[in-house]
């Protein structure tokens, strides 16, 4: 395919719009203290953002191998060229990213408005500010022509993160949660940063299309840089919820359910997954960290969706499944197939929104998370069918895209001769068409919990969305059928491999919580010890838990402590020092004239030595 | 007689005037002392003056004079306001600067 | 030599009686007897134009205003006239402290030669700087002169 570059001028619309969204209704105090003028201002904002978008991929060019696709400015000054520049760049990858982020964003922006209708007004207008502030950041991410402008962004969305998680940040649970997800996260920022820095020290630039460059024609100085691909990796599994740094991301269910159809499955989470995509050329370079890459992936994938398996929230068990799809997207890149890792990227989006959005709409009718609570909705297709349409896409059932991109991962990794991971990303494959059709089950099809609950008016708003990302979902799945989809590789046999593994999967669910034909109890026994574990999510946050509260807080408390007593007590020290000197030296002057002039005639004589001394 | 006779007897009477002014507790006793303080300076002024042959120590001596008096004027005129107000003038209770 | 001598020796037991005795009337007496010793003091100097003008304006004038001053401040009726000094030790010793430190410059100059002769009769010779070289200083202390005297007219009115 060759290679195109879009206009510079309208990705910088795409990311000025939300920007001022973001700015007005941070500054106009009235505006967002009106609910419905602030959603307004949002949405209209990325919906012209999406428009932009749209544009700019139809107006894309053909470019030459050679010609850069970014657009540079200079930033910060240094000597023999700027140190680091801003920019956009505007190639395939990032106007497919665009197009992704600004459609989902403006689809969940508009389904909060239904969702969250019985918020505070004000409160609402935050929401909607915070929102196009991650639009901003989540855009200036994928058009970051630069290492540091990624970086810078990185960390923005980070913030944003934190701030939608935490949305309610009166419950205790999502304050908790939000500060853990910053700190995870954090963590394997440490590592990106360590590691652009060497590669700056090393290279002398940020910028990635010069890097390329540099690597193409092998003037990348190879010592160092496993280690620094190795570092940037590691702001990747982050923010990708990578083992072992995935305990952030169900946790951090405790925000809106838009939020996390947003963030944690379409566009922040891929973040990881996109800075390993944009810099493959510099991972080429590395092949031993790409296997590191692929069988942390398949091991995410695996160990996310056994934990899955025994989740009754309806959305932790869309968070794993989504750390699931992540480690999938992982192995991929690490198996040097990154288009089909990328591609996944793109269709898991669209529909794991779409079951986010649709479990958005059951918790909206039964007003809990828990589906054993749930069931009854049978005979009310418009609100199961757009979710079964996601799970059949999850689960990679023909003709959905699910199917393809699993498909074009599973032969990336056979063709790279992961037995291993294969073979886990397999067993993973087989569990996900499992636990989603158990939650399908259990939510939809099982007989209603309490007779007579299921009665709740969904709002249009809500289920029209869900009817829209069903409808792409098909499209996008269609497409692959009709355009013939590229050549994936791998053995003849795998497109039915994965296809038996989807259909087992369903067809066990089906068994267990359907028919109940099978009983779940006797297979968890059966499965006694790791069902055990995983329901415990095999330690981890407990190790996290305690690392944070042994060590970081620790830590904290200790600086707390120096601050106080030295930093400060020196200058308390002093400063009480200066008013009981002060105090004192007051008691010279006693009113007395007489006092005074003694103090004249001891001047005098200090006077006379000064002189005598100065004699000499 | 050499002229540093004449400069110690000035330097003793000042230091006679100053010990005056330091122990004394009746303001016009402070008074008193600065009077022989300033004496001594006169006395000072001349001796140099006459063992120089320069003129400008006797007429900073005559000017001296004639500004102590006017000085001693002002400054008894305030005694007596301040006896008015505080019916005192011992200086252990003048003692308004005290801070 | 003599001269100077019993002049010193009179100059500086008044001066102690000035500083020394109780009584504040006797301080005024004694000071007295300092400023005329003062003014001998002038005429061995070869200042006899000095000498009269201290006798007139420091003998006669300030004496007579401090005497004043003094039957006016001091409580006639029932109150002693007697006033105490305090702090004698501290006053002395920095009093002494400063006149070592006088005296230790003075033995560090050099030895005078003899006096050099006036040029000219000394009366002669004021009163023509008085109007000639210093007749600017001249008249700005007859200003100062006026400034005090109102000024202690103003502090000594009456109220009301």
């Amino acid at each position: 395919m060759t290679p195109r570059v879009g206009s510079a001028t309208l990705a910088l619309v795409v990311l000025g719009l939300p920007f001022a969204s973001f700015l007005l209704l941070a500054v106009v105090r009235p505006l967002r203290r009106s609910a419905p003028a602030a959603a307004a201002v949002s949405i209209a904002a990325v919906l012209g953002s999406l428009l932009a978008a749209l544009l700019t991929m139809r107006g894309a060019a053909a470019r030459a191998a050679q010609q850069s696709p970014s657009t540079t400015w200079s930033w910060i000054p240094g000597d023999g060229g700027p140190m680091a520049t801003v920019g956009v760049m505007v190639d395939d990858l990032s106007m497919t990213m665009l197009l992704l982020v600004t459609l989902v964003s403006f689809l969940v922006q508009v389904y909060s408005w239904a969702y969250l209708h019985d918020e505070p007004r004000t409160s609402l207008g935050r929401y909607y500010a915070y929102h196009s502030l991650f639009a901003f950041s989540m855009l200036g991410l994928v058009l970051a022509p630069t290492f540091l402008q990624m970086f810078v962004f990185w960390e923005l969305v980070g913030l944003c993160s934190y701030l939608l998680i935490g949305y309610w940040y009166d419950r205790p649970s999502a304050a908790r949660a939000a500060v853990k997800a910053f700190w995870i996260t954090k963590l394997g920022d440490l590592g990106f940063v360590a590691g652009i820095v060497m590669l700056w020290s090393a290279t002398g630039t940020f910028d990635f299309w010069t890097l390329f460059q540099m690597g193409s024609q092998g003037t990348l100085p190879i010592e160092t840089l496993p280690l620094i691909m190795f570092l940037i990796y590691l702001g990747a599994v982050g923010k990708s919820a990578q083992f072992p740094l995935h305990v952030w991301l169900p946790d951090a269910m405790e925000g809106p359910t838009p939020v996390s159809a947003l963030i944690h499955a379409a566009t922040m989470v891929t973040a990881g997954v996109f800075l390993v995509t944009r810099a493959f050329p510099l991972f080429l370079l590395t092949p031993d960290l790409l296997t590191l890459v692929a069988w942390v992936g398949a091991f995410t994938a695996l160990l996310a969706a056994s934990m899955a398996c025994v989740e009754s929230d309806i959305k932790r068990v869309l968070a794993y499944s989504t750390v699931s799809q992540l480690g999938y997207m992982m192995a991929a890149a690490g198996a040097a197939a990154p288009e089909a890792g990328f591609l996944h990227l793109v269709a898991h989006g669209v529909f794991k929104a779409l079951l986010f959005l649709g479990a958005g709409v059951v918790i909206h009718v039964f007003h809990t998370n828990d589906v054993f609570r749930m069931g009854g909705l049978r005979g009310r297709p418009w609100i199961w069918l757009p979710f079964v349409i996601g799970t059949l896409a999850l689960s990679g059932v023909w003709p959905l895209p699910g199917f393809f991109t699993k498909e074009a991962i599973l032969a990336g990794v056979f063709d790279a001769r992961l037995g291993l991971p294969f073979a886990m990303l397999s067993v993973a494959a087989f569990l996900t068409a499992f636990y989603m059709f158990r939650v399908v089950c259990l939510a939809f099809f099982a007989p209603p919990h309490h007779a007579g609950q299921a009665h709740h008016h969904v709002p249009g708003a809500m289920t029209g969305v869900g009817w829209l990302l069903a409808a792409l979902t098909l499209a996008m799945g269609l497409r692959q059928v009709v355009g013939g989809h590229h050549e994936t590789g791998g053995p003849g046999w795998l497109p039915w491999f994965s296809l038996a593994l989807a259909g087992g999967g369903i067809l066990l669910a089906w068994a267990m919580y359907q028919r109940r034909a099978i009983d779940p109890a006797r297979v968890a026994r059966a499965l006694g010890p790791i069902g055990w574990m995983a329901s415990r999510r095999y330690g981890l946050d407990a190790l996290f838990g305690g690392l944070y509260r042994g060590v970081l807080l620790a830590l904290a408390r200790l600086i707390g402590w120096l601050d106080r007593y030295l930093v400060d007590g020196v200058l308390n020290v002093l400063s009480a020092w200066t008013l009981r000197a002060g105090d004192r030296l007051r008691r010279l002057q006693t009113g007395q004239p007489q006092d005074y002039v003694y103090g004249v005639a001891l001047g005098t004589l200090l006077l006379f030595v000064l002189a005598q001394w100065g004699l000499r | 007689m050499p002229l540093g006779a004449y400069l110690t007897l000035a330097a003793l009477v000042f230091a006679i005037g100053l010990f005056g002014v330091l122990t004394r507790r009746n303001a016009v006793g402070i008074l008193l002392g600065i009077e022989l303080m300033l004496n001594a300076v006169n006395i000072n002024l001349v001796a140099f003056g006459r063992f120089h042959a320069d003129l400008t120590g006797v007429m900073f001596t005559l000017f001296t004079i004639a500004i102590t008096v006017a000085e001693v004027a002002v400054g008894l005129a305030i005694v007596i306001v301040i006896f008015r107000v505080r019916r005192t003038v011992d200086a252990d209770h003048l003692d308004l600067l005290r801070g | 030599m003599l001269a100077f001598a019993g002049v010193a020796v009179v100059l500086l037991a008044s001066s102690l009686g000035v500083v020394l005795t109780p009584n504040l009337f006797h301080a005024v007496l004694y000071l007295a007897v300092a400023l005329v010793a003062t003014g001998v003091v002038f005429l061995l100097l070869d200042a006899p134009f000095l000498f009269a003008v201290q006798l007139l304006l420091y003998a006669g004038g300030v004496v007579a205003i401090v005497v004043f001053a003094i039957m006016l401040t001091e409580r006639l009726v029932g109150a002693s006239i007697r006033h105490a000094s305090r702090y004698l030790v501290n006053g002395a010793l920095v009093s002494a402290a400063v006149f070592v430190g006088v005296v230790a410059f003075l033995v560090q100059m050099p030895a005078a030669g003899p006096r050099p002769p006036w040029p000219g009769e000394l009366t002669v010779m004021v009163g023509r700087a008085l109007v000639g070289a210093f007749a600017i200083p001249f008249e700005l202390l007859g200003v100062l002169l006026v400034i005090a005297l109102i000024g202690a007219l103003y502090f000594a009115r009456s109220e009301g």
